[in-house]
């Protein structure tokens, strides 16, 4: 073969390929006319070169938002830079659907491009061109990771049966709200409780009753705290809330309200039904507590002494010291 | 192979990052029609460990988000890495007329039109220089709101020394501020201290 056929041929392969790649390419003029229009973009849009050429990108594709567009675009013609744009930043550009039955499970094509200058003869940008890549799978598996990962995040946090904070999580809010206390000027007040006899329910009744009484317990508490209350579940049958923005009066009140509110419920397991009571300590934050313990077993104290004097019952800690 | 740099060949690249730069910076001050302050770059060979030295002694203790860009081009080779100081995206947000939320999703699209511009421009003022065409691969967002430390997973990294050049930049009488760290290839080293040396004859 002589060399111009050569070339010639290697020319005819190049634009094969390009026609056939899996890839998207655009190439659009300055006033976002489309030029060129490949295969990939053709059987993805279901429009053919001809139908597209010389119209301007936004009427053909309404859903590609023409500001935004022409913000990394224009960089382009003026500047000569290529720029680019990520899934992270829109999921596509152009809607296309998802073409894979079995393994897609995205509704539409995620995509990520690069727009590159292309410089005429006399070294000014009249067309630019537009790559566009499938990521679909990329970012598929980086949203379930991120899925996965908060699902273990939130494992991590929550007491499985009643889907209030576990111990440890509930002791880190604890903690920090015990050195905010110091600062802060509003008051903060923690809520300690436990069922009445649950030993006694759980070995009289059986174990899914005793479950069933800490859901109830659970829902109980999920009705009456604020959003903004931060409610655990620290050991076998206790539980601790902790009132922001809330003094020893008002804690009192919730205390009672939730204590109340328990007293009613019939708990109905297997055609039997029962019923059972709490007791509450309260303690509002002191700056005296030189500790995060020393807070939680004031609460404790008072929680005691509610115990002894009968149960079902609150008891507010007193504080010697103020 | 430790390749290491002559007084002369660090002058050179210190020479043709000044220039680069000088063009990104005029390309970002047509683009926000701004002036942009220049320090002198710094040019180094490092080793993996002082990568994370590196990158710290870029930022501060604040919070950062980050770009990173591969680039390649005639057998050299590296990543750009673009860091934004999170402080800086109220004021870049006014200079870029976004008018958007500035939300998680609003500095994303910020952090990635500034780094196209800038990482672009200075990728294209080295390779001019050099007699290079770089290719670049596409950008990919080490993390928003994070500590500059935990930008780059440490250890495991596959090379012992190689070129990184540093580059602060700063707008005059706004809070802004970005570090660009250019890190080649081991491989690379040789290949474009050839080059410069061609240059320096």
């Amino acid at each position: 073969m002589s060399k111009e056929s050569l070339e010639f041929t290697e020319m005819h392969w190049l634009m094969d390929v390009l026609q056939n790649i899996d890839v998207g390419l655009v190439i659009l003029d300055r006033e976002y006319k489309i030029q060129l229009w490949n295969g990939f973009m053709e059987n993805h849009s279901g429009l053919r070169p001809d139908e597209v050429h010389d119209k301007p990108l936004f009427d053909s594709f309404p859903d590609i938002p023409e500001t935004w567009f022409r913000q990394k675009a224009e960089p382009v013609f003026e500047l000569k830079t290529r720029t680019f744009t990520i899934w992270e930043q829109r999921p596509y550009l152009f809607k296309f659907k998802n073409y894979r039955p079995i393994t897609g499970r995205a509704p539409y094509m995620y995509q990520n491009s690069s727009i590159i200058p292309l410089e005429s003869i006399d070294g000014s940008v009249k067309h630019i061109c537009l790559i566009v890549y499938d990521v679909t799978d990329v970012a598929i598996n980086r949203e379930d990771l991120t899925k996965a990962n908060n699902n273990l995040t939130y494992l991590s946090k929550i007491d499985g049966l009643t889907e209030l904070l576990n111990t440890s999580f509930w002791q880190e809010e604890f903690t920090r709200e015990y050195k905010r206390s110091f600062r802060s000027k509003s008051a903060c007040s923690l809520v300690l409780f436990e069922i009445d006899e649950f030993d006694k329910l759980n070995s009289q009744r059986s174990h899914q009753a005793g479950d069933e009484v800490l859901r109830t317990v659970a829902s109980a508490l999920k009705q009456t705290a604020r959003e903004t209350d931060i409610t655990g579940r620290i050991s076998g049958e206790q539980f601790a809330i902790l009132l922001v923005d809330t003094d020893a009066k008002a804690a009192i009140n919730f205390a009672e309200r939730l204590r109340k509110q328990i007293a009613g419920t019939v708990v109905t397991l297997d055609e039997t039904e029962f019923q059972f009571t709490i007791s509450s300590g309260v303690a509002e934050f002191s700056s005296t507590f030189d500790s995060d313990k020393k807070w939680l077993s004031a609460a404790n104290k008072a929680l005691v002494h509610a115990q002894k004097n009968g149960s079902n019952k609150t008891t507010v800690y007193q504080n010697k010291a103020s | 192979m430790l390749v290491d740099l002559t007084e002369d060949q660090r002058d050179c690249y210190q020479e043709i990052t000044n220039v680069a730069m000088g063009q990104a910076a005029d390309r970002l001050a047509r683009l926000l029609n701004v002036y942009v302050i220049l320090p002198i770059p710094k040019v180094n060979m490092i080793s993996a460990s002082e990568l994370h030295m590196a990158l710290a002694g870029a930022n501060t203790s604040d919070d950062v988000s980050a770009v990173c860009q591969g680039f390649i081009g005639s057998g050299i080779a590296g990543e750009a890495l673009l860091v934004f100081n999170d402080a800086s995206f109220a004021d870049l947000a006014q200079l870029m007329k976004y008018k958007g939320p500035l939300d998680r999703h609003g500095e994303l699209e910020l952090l990635m039109d500034v780094s196209s511009v800038l990482i672009g421009a200075c990728l294209h003022g080295i390779g001019e220089q050099l007699e290079l065409h770089f290719n670049q691969g596409h950008p990919v967002v080490l993390g928003q709101h994070c500590h500059v430390d935990d930008l780059v997973k440490s250890g495991n990294h596959q090379w012992s020394q190689t070129l990184a050049i540093e580059i602060h930049y700063e707008i005059e009488n706004l809070n802004i501020n970005c570090d660009l760290l250019l890190l080649f290839t081991e491989d690379s080293v040789a290949k474009i201290n050839q080059q410069v040396d061609y240059l320096l004859d």
